[in-house]
C-alpha cells in the first residue's frame, strides 16, 4: 500500500516538475504578495510621512494687496507666496496649480468693521494628492483667525481663554508595531491565496488532466485501490505549495529584515524568523485543507481549462473573511477558531503584532481544519469510487 | 480465460448490455464484433472492473470480478478505448510507471521493458518524452505499458483504429505472438475485415445482445450465406456502422 502510493506521488511529483511554465508562474505567484507589500509601504510611507518643514507650502494667492496682514502672517509661518494665474478656477480643475487663494476686495472692510471676511479657497479635494497642501492651507488660515479674535477679545477685556470650551488630549497608545499593522494585514492573505495557488497546478494536472488527455482510464486498470491515487495525488500537491509558501515567508523575511522599511515609513516592522517559523506550521492544516478541497472539485471537471475556471474561485472564499480583517477589530475568540482558514488568519495577524497567542487557540483552529480536511477527503475518496468518475460523458 | 454470463447494465435509460454471454478460451483469439454502440466497449470495462454489471457475473481466470476485482485486475493487460499518455514522461518512464503499480521493481521490471521494447519495435522513441507522438507511436507505449506484467488475458479495445498499414501488420503480428504463447487475447473492433484476418473465434455482438459466435465457417454455416460479409449483414440485421 505505502508502496503503490509513493510510485504515485513520485510519479505526479516529476511529471509536474518537468511542467516549468506552471512551476514559474507558481513561483512568480509566490513573489507577488511580498512585492505589492513593498510597494505599499514604499508608496503609503511616502503619503503618511511627508515632512512638512522640508517641502515648502506654495499658495498662490490673488487680490493679496487687500489682506496685507494675512499675508505677513503666511509669509512668517514658511509659506511662499506667488502670483495666482489669471483664471483660477480653470487653472486648478487643470491641475497647473494645486490651490488658489483668492482674497476679494470686499476684505479689507469686512475685517476693519469687524464683520466675518470672506476669503476663497479654489481647490479640488478630489485629486487625493494635493488633500495634503489643502489641509496645510486650511489650518494655517484657522490659525490666523484664532490668532487675530483672540486679540479682538483682548482689546475688550475679556480673557480669549472663555470662548475656548474644551480642550482635547489625544493620548496615542499605539505602539510602532501596531502602527505598522496597517502594512501587515495583507499578509494572512497572501498567505492563504499562496496555500490556494501553489498546489493547483498538481491537483488539476493529476485529476482533470488525466481525464483530458485519456489516461485515467488506463490507470484505473491498474490494481490499485482507488483511495490510494486519491491520497497519493493529494500528498503531490503538497511539496509544491511547501514550497511556494517557504518562498512568500522567505521573501517577508527579507523584506522585514533587509530593506530599510523603518527608513521609509519611520518605524520597524519587527517580525522575527521564529515568528515566520510558527506562522508556516500554523498553515500546514490549511494545505491538506486547500488540496482536499481542489480534489474534489477538480472531480467534477472533464478537461483542464474547466477545473481551472473552478479552482481559482476557491482561494476568494477565505480571502473574503481576510478582506474583513482589514477594516474590523476581530478578537480571537473561540468561535472564530472554529472557521477553518479565518482563526489561522486572525492567529497570523496576532503573531505578527508581537501579542502572546493562546495556544488553546492554535490547537482548536489546527484541530478543527484538519478534522474538516479529513472530511473533505472522505468524500473525495467516496468521488473516485463512482463508475462515473471516468464516464461523465456518457452517463 | 475470461468467461461472461449474461452480463446486464444499463445507462439511464440506455441499455448498453442485454444479457451478454461468451468464453473467451486460453491460446485463442476472440474477436468481439458489432457495429459503433453495440455494447463492445461497454462489456471490455466490466471486465477491466470499471464498471460494476446490474445483473450477470463475470470471471478472469475463474476470478469473480465483482469480489475479486483487484486480483482480477492484476491478470489482465487492457488496452481501453481510451488510451492517452503522460506527455512530460518518456516511453520508457511511462511504461515503468504502470510496472510499479503492478507490483514489478528492480531489474525484472527493466528487463522486461526491454524485452517489450524490443518486441514492439521502438527502441528509437524509448528514451524520448511522449508529447507530439503519432498514432502508431502512442499505441505502440499504451501497449507496452498494458503487457509490461506479462498478463495471462488480453483486452484490447478497437487496437487497430488510426494506424497506418505498416503499423496494423506490426500489431497483427504481435497479436498473434501472443496467442502462440498460449495468453487469452480478447479484441473487439467494428470492421469487419480486422476480426476475420485475425481471430480464430468470433463472437458478434448488436443492442446489448451476443446475436452469433463461433468460426467464421460457423458462421457462414448459419446463416447459409456463402460470403462472410452477407453472414454479418444478416446476423446483425443492418448493415449500419459495420463497414468502414
Amino acid at each position: 500500500m505505502m508502496r503503490r502510493i509513493w510510485v504515485v506521488f513520485r510519479k505526479e511529483v516529476i511529471d509536474n516538475l518537468r511542467d516549468r511554465r506552471s512551476q514559474t508562474s507558481n513561483i512568480l505567484y509566490a513573489l507577488f504578495g511580498p512585492l505589492m507589500m513593498l510597494a505599499m509601504i514604499y508608496l503609503l510611507g511616502n503619503l503618511f510621512n511627508r515632512d512638512e518643514t522640508q517641502n515648502p507650502l506654495v499658495i498662490p494667492l490673488q487680490g493679496g494687496e487687500h489682506a496685507p496682514m494675512l499675508v505677513r502672517f503666511l509669509e512668517q509661518n514658511n509659506a511662499t507666496i506667488v502670483r495666482a494665474p489669471a483664471d483660477p478656477r480653470a487653472a486648478v480643475k487643470n491641475g497647473d496649480v494645486e490651490l488658489v487663494l483668492v482674497i476679494p476686495k470686499e476684505y479689507g472692510e469686512e475685517f476693519s468693521e469687524g464683520r466675518p471676511a470672506r476669503v476663497q479657497l479654489v481647490a479640488d479635494p478630489s485629486r487625493t494628492s494635493t488633500m495634503d497642501t489643502i489641509e496645510r492651507v486650511e489650518n494655517l488660515l484657522s490659525a490666523y483667525q484664532s490668532q487675530t479674535a483672540a486679540m479682538r477679545l483682548m482689546a475688550r477685556g475679556i480673557s480669549p481663554a472663555l470662548t475656548r470650551v474644551l480642550v482635547v488630549e489625544q493620548v496615542d497608545v499605539s505602539t510602532e508595531a501596531s502602527r505598522g499593522l496597517q502594512f501587515l494585514n495583507t499578509l494572512p492573505y497572501f498567505l492563504i491565496l499562496s496555500i490556494f495557488v501553489g498546489g493547483s497546478a498538481v491537483i488539476i494536472d493529476a485529476t482533470a488532466g488525466e481525464r483530458e488527455r485519456r489516461s485515467l482510464e488506463p490507470l484505473l486498470i491498474n490494481p490499485v485501490p482507488r483511495w490510494e491515487f486519491v491520497i497519493a495525488k493529494m500528498l503531490a500537491s503538497i511539496p509544491f505549495v511547501l514550497a511556494v509558501l517557504i518562498i512568500t515567508l522567505a521573501a517577508m523575511a527579507v523584506i522585514f529584515n533587509v530593506v530599510p522599511v523603518e527608513k521609509m515609513i519611520g518605524f520597524r516592522l519587527g517580525i522575527d524568523t521564529a515568528s515566520l517559523i510558527k506562522i508556516f506550521i500554523l498553515c500546514l492544516p490549511m494545505v491538506l485543507l486547500a488540496s482536499a478541497l481542489q480534489m474534489i472539485i477538480t472531480t467534477f471537471a472533464r478537461t483542464y481549462k474547466e477545473a481551472q475556471t473552478y479552482v481559482q474561485w476557491l482561494p476568494l472564499v477565505p480571502a473574503l473573511p481576510g478582506i474583513g480583517l482589514t477594516f474590523l477589530t476581530v478578537k480571537p475568540e473561540l468561535w472564530i477558531m472554529l472557521i477553518p482558514t479565518f482563526g489561522q488568519q486572525v492567529l497570523i495577524n496576532q503573531f505578527l503584532r508581537g501579542e502572546p497567542v493562546a495556544a488553546a487557540n492554535v490547537i482548536v483552529s489546527s484541530l478543527v481544519t484538519l478534522a474538516v480536511a479529513g472530511v473533505l477527503v472522505a468524500v473525495a475518496i467516496r468521488l473516485y469510487n463512482r463508475e462515473n468518475i471516468l464516464f461523465r460523458k456518457d452517463a | 480465460m475470461i468467461q461472461v454470463d449474461a452480463l446486464h447494465k444499463t445507462f439511464g435509460r440506455v441499455r448498453a448490455l442485454n444479457g451478454v454471454t461468451f468464453e473467451a478460451p486460453d491460446g485463442r483469439i476472440t474477436g468481439l464484433l458489432g457495429p459503433n454502440g453495440a455494447g463492445k466497449t461497454t462489456c471490455l470495462r466490466v471486465l477491466y472492473s470499471l464498471l460494476q454489471p446490474d445483473q450477470g457475473s463475470a470471471r478472469i481466470d475463474g476470478l469473480d470480478l465483482r469480489t475479486q476485482g483487484l486480483a482480477a485486475q492484476r491478470r489482465i493487460g487492457a488496452l481501453p478505448d481510451a488510451h492517452g499518455l503522460y506527455p512530460r514522461l518518456t516511453s520508457r518512464e511511462n511504461i515503468r510507471y504502470f510496472g510499479e503499480l503492478q507490483g514489478m521493481s528492480g531489474s525484472a521490471l527493466e528487463n522486461r521493458i526491454d524485452f517489450l521494447l524490443n518486441l514492439l519495435d521502438m527502441q528509437d522513441i524509448a528514451d524520448r518524452r511522449t508529447e507530439g507522438f503519432s498514432t502508431g507511436q502512442v499505441l505502440k507505449v499504451a501497449i507496452a505499458r498494458a503487457l509490461v506484467h506479462n498478463p495471462h488475458n488480453i483486452l484490447l479495445d478497437e487496437p487497430t483504429n488510426g494506424l497506418d498499414v505498416m503499423t496494423t501488420r506490426a500489431m497483427r503480428e504481435v497479436i498473434r505472438q501472443l496467442r502462440d504463447m498460449g495468453r487469452c487475447v480478447l479484441f473487439s473492433s467494428h470492421i469487419m475485415q480486422e476480426v476475420s484476418a485475425l481471430c480464430d473465434h468470433i463472437v458478434v455482438i448488436a443492442r446489448g445482445q451476443v446475436v452469433a459466435s463461433g468460426t467464421p465457417e460457423d458462421i457462414k454455416a448459419m446463416t447459409g450465406k456463402d460470403n462472410l460479409e452477407d453472414a454479418f449483414v444478416a446476423v446483425i440485421g443492418t448493415e449500419e456502422g459495420l463497414l468502414r
